[in-house]
């Protein structure tokens, strides 16, 4: 089963931690909560970013911490071989926000992830969220309060503007997984709608969706063949998207009806979701059963 | 990014697979040197499937042939696109149509190869007949890939097994080593000595893998107008999209998602945005010239009235966007509209007091970004 399952006491390692973006959000994710153990560089004259141990190799860095988890924040090219290596020395959940990962290497990638019965969130995410606990990525504060709300996204944006209003109406999150943009990534809509059934803090699910692809039909398959009994709401982008165009993830590409909005609306909508048409409609919606809920 | 049927050739043909000879024409005045051996067939170049039934695939049999039907096709419109050029190849005779193509299984992790040894234009048809097109999903290894082919071409005619059994062990190797997400052959002739070649060619690119695949670089470079969006995407590091030319809203926005919601919200209540923009504010690292590029792009729009900027950033400090978005309207001097601005991250009071010195007010609340963005549209409006 795919696991997403992280708490304060998970080590977590930063595999590229000396580059600027490894360096920042390496402070920022501790300065949340993240117990960073350990980070991960080639780099041999760097010993340490700010007090965190750099080893030259993720064998190294697990044998020497016992972490569990990795925060991979390493260039497009590099991001195959990097999750690899993650996988090889025991990691068993990596998350890798990196844009622009090749779709061929993330074919191989699931393929070995897959084998090895390691959880792999990503590409091109923001990351994951326990509210006011853990995060592993940059999803931001302004966003993020505690509560009873599950909350997966393919997109970063659109799910940072859902939270945020869903903050402002006082209703939190249990786990934020966003699972990215990319057509082909490591864990998938459907693939955790057994995580969140099971998760005793998730009393109700949000997905935030975009058009393109196939993963919210699966995961409205998905909510019937485990009679998913928690609340589902949706918001889906691209409505009004013109065909055969990329917007802007690589993922967002309808082809004839495949794809598109209302292939995914229906869908959801025979499985029980709630499909909002816009972010205030989502957000009125969502308010309204959490206000009465007991 | 979804290839044009003669650039799917080309690369095909680079790649050593059997084409029907072709060259791309954008003038019905072209000199009758360039045309491969007649008869020909004429085809438009769009990126949009249905081209056959909208009558953009025709037959010629003489030069006055070729001129009329290129005559009739430059500059119609087929699912909203313009016919800019047209593939005039030779025409291939007494051939047997297949069906070949290969996408991939985002959820199996696989190559999905399908298969049908009677394809042509009615291959939507032919899906509807059980067990006249084949498919299996294998690994993407090599090894794996032969020995499902030999499977797929298994129980067909000796003729047709060997050829569609050499297609799809070639196009499987393309499929790979290219970094393509779709490859669909359809027609794929198969001739009466048991040689074949591709009648059509439907190739998708993954636009990720350009550093790796230079022959997709070197196409988005010489083609910059085909496409549009690789080509800016390629130089310019971000996404931008006309989705309507009409637009009177110019978007300066980042992210996909928010950036598309942000679309479909303004269509729904009435309003026109002109375009549609993931900036990336997390690559400027205090640059202003991407953002230079993008404001040159929306003023370039006729009918845009006003500017709206709309950044969630979780890490982008505002502060320093807004300066660099200061710097970049002044270097696009003629691009006087007016701005509305709706920012939310870090250091957004440092942003408002940057903005406020230009005159532009900062919202944090898009609805009322939006409100303000109506206004403006009012005063553009004579009385």
């Amino acid at each position: 089963m795919i696991d997403p399952g992280v708490d304060r006491n998970t080590p977590v390692l930063v595999q590229g931690i000396t580059g600027r973006a490894g360096r920042m959000h390496a402070r920022r994710m501790r300065d949340y909560g993240t117990r960073i153990v350990a980070g991960v560089s080639p780099r041999a004259e760097v010993a340490d970013v700010d007090g965190v141990p750099v080893y030259a190799t993720c064998a190294e860095a697990v044998a020497a911490t016992g972490a569990t988890a990795s925060v991979l924040l390493v260039g497009a090219a590099q991001l195959a071989d990097a999750v690899a290596e993650a996988v090889a020395a025991g990691i068993r959940l990596v998350v890798t926000p990196t844009e622009g990962m090749p779709v061929h290497d993330a074919l191989r990638t699931r393929r070995l992830v897959q084998a090895a019965g390691v959880t792999w969130i990503g590409a091109s995410t923001p990351g994951m969220a326990v509210a006011g606990e853990v995060k592993l990525g940059f999803l931001p504060e302004a966003s993020l309060l505690p509560g009873p709300l599950g909350l997966m996204s393919k997109s970063g944006t659109l799910s940072y503007e859902s939270g945020y209003r869903l903050t402002a109406a006082g209703v939190g999150t249990s786990v934020w997984i966003g699972v990215g943009g990319d057509p082909v990534k490591g864990t998938r809509f459907a693939e955790l709608v057994p995580f969140y059934a099971a998760h005793a803090g998730t009393e109700a699910l949000l997905i935030v969706g975009e058009i393109g692809g196939s993963e919210e039909e699966e995961f409205a398959q998905a909510l019937i063949e485990h009679a998913f009994a928690k609340p589902v709401f949706a918001l889906i982008a691209g409505r009004s998207s013109p065909e055969g165009i990329t917007m802007g993830h690589a993922g967002a590409l309808v082809h004839g009806r495949h794809g598109s909005y209302a292939a995914k609306a229906e869908a959801l909508e025979r499985a029980g979701v709630t499909v909002c048409g816009s972010l205030d409609e989502m957000t009125r919606a969502v308010s309204a059963w959490h206000a009465a809920r007991a | 990014m979804f290839l044009l049927e003669h650039d799917g050739k080309s690369l095909l043909a680079r790649c050593g697979l059997p084409v029907a000879a072709g060259v791309l024409l954008d003038t019905a005045d072209f000199d009758p040197s360039l045309l491969p051996t007649g008869p020909w067939m004429v085809k438009a170049q769009v990126a949009a499937g249905g081209r056959g039934k909208a009558g953009l695939v025709r037959a010629a049999d003489d030069l006055a042939a070729v001129r009329r039907c290129m005559a009739d096709m430059l500059g119609a419109t087929h699912r909203s696109m313009i016919v800019r050029s047209c593939r005039v190849e030779t025409r291939v005779a007494q051939a047997h149509e297949a069906y070949l193509s290969f996408t991939l299984d985002a959820q199996a992790a696989a190559v999905r190869v399908m298969l049908a040894a009677d394809g042509g234009v009615d291959i939507e048809a032919q899906a509807q007949v059980a067990g006249a097109v084949r498919s299996l999903v294998l690994a993407p290894e090599a090894d794996a890939l032969d020995a499902g082919i030999a499977r797929l071409v298994d129980g067909l005619s000796p003729r047709l097994s060997a050829a569609l059994g050499d297609a799809a062990r070639r196009l499987a190797r393309v499929f790979v080593d290219e970094d393509l997400t779709l490859l669909e052959i359809n027609p794929l002739f198969v001739l009466v000595d048991g040689t074949w070649l591709a009648g059509d060619a439907r190739i998708v690119t993954d636009d990720n893998a350009s550093y790796r695949q230079a022959g997709l670089r070197a196409l988005i470079d010489d083609r910059a107008v085909a496409y549009p969006e690789a080509w800016r995407k390629e130089h310019h590091g971000c996404d931008y999209v006309v989705v309507d030319p009409q637009g009177d809203i110019g978007l300066l926005t980042t992210g996909a998602g928010l950036s598309m919601m942000l679309i479909d919200e303004m269509r729904a209540a009435g309003l026109r945005p002109h375009n549609f923009l993931d900036v990336r504010t997390g690559g400027l690292r205090g640059d202003p010239t991407r953002l230079v590029d993008v404001l040159r792009w929306i003023s370039e729009g006729p009918r845009v009235k006003v500017l709206l900027v709309n950044i969630f950033a979780g890490i982008t400090d505002l502060g320093e966007f807004s300066n660099l978005l200061l710097e970049a309207l002044s270097r696009v001097p003629q691009f006087k509209v007016p701005v509305v601005a709706r920012l939310v991250g870090t250091r957004v009071d440092a942003a408002r007091t940057v903005l406020a010195a230009r005159g532009i007010a900062l919202h944090t609340s898009l609805d009322e970004a939006l409100a303000q963005v109506r206004v403006h549209l009012a005063e553009g409006v004579p009385a």
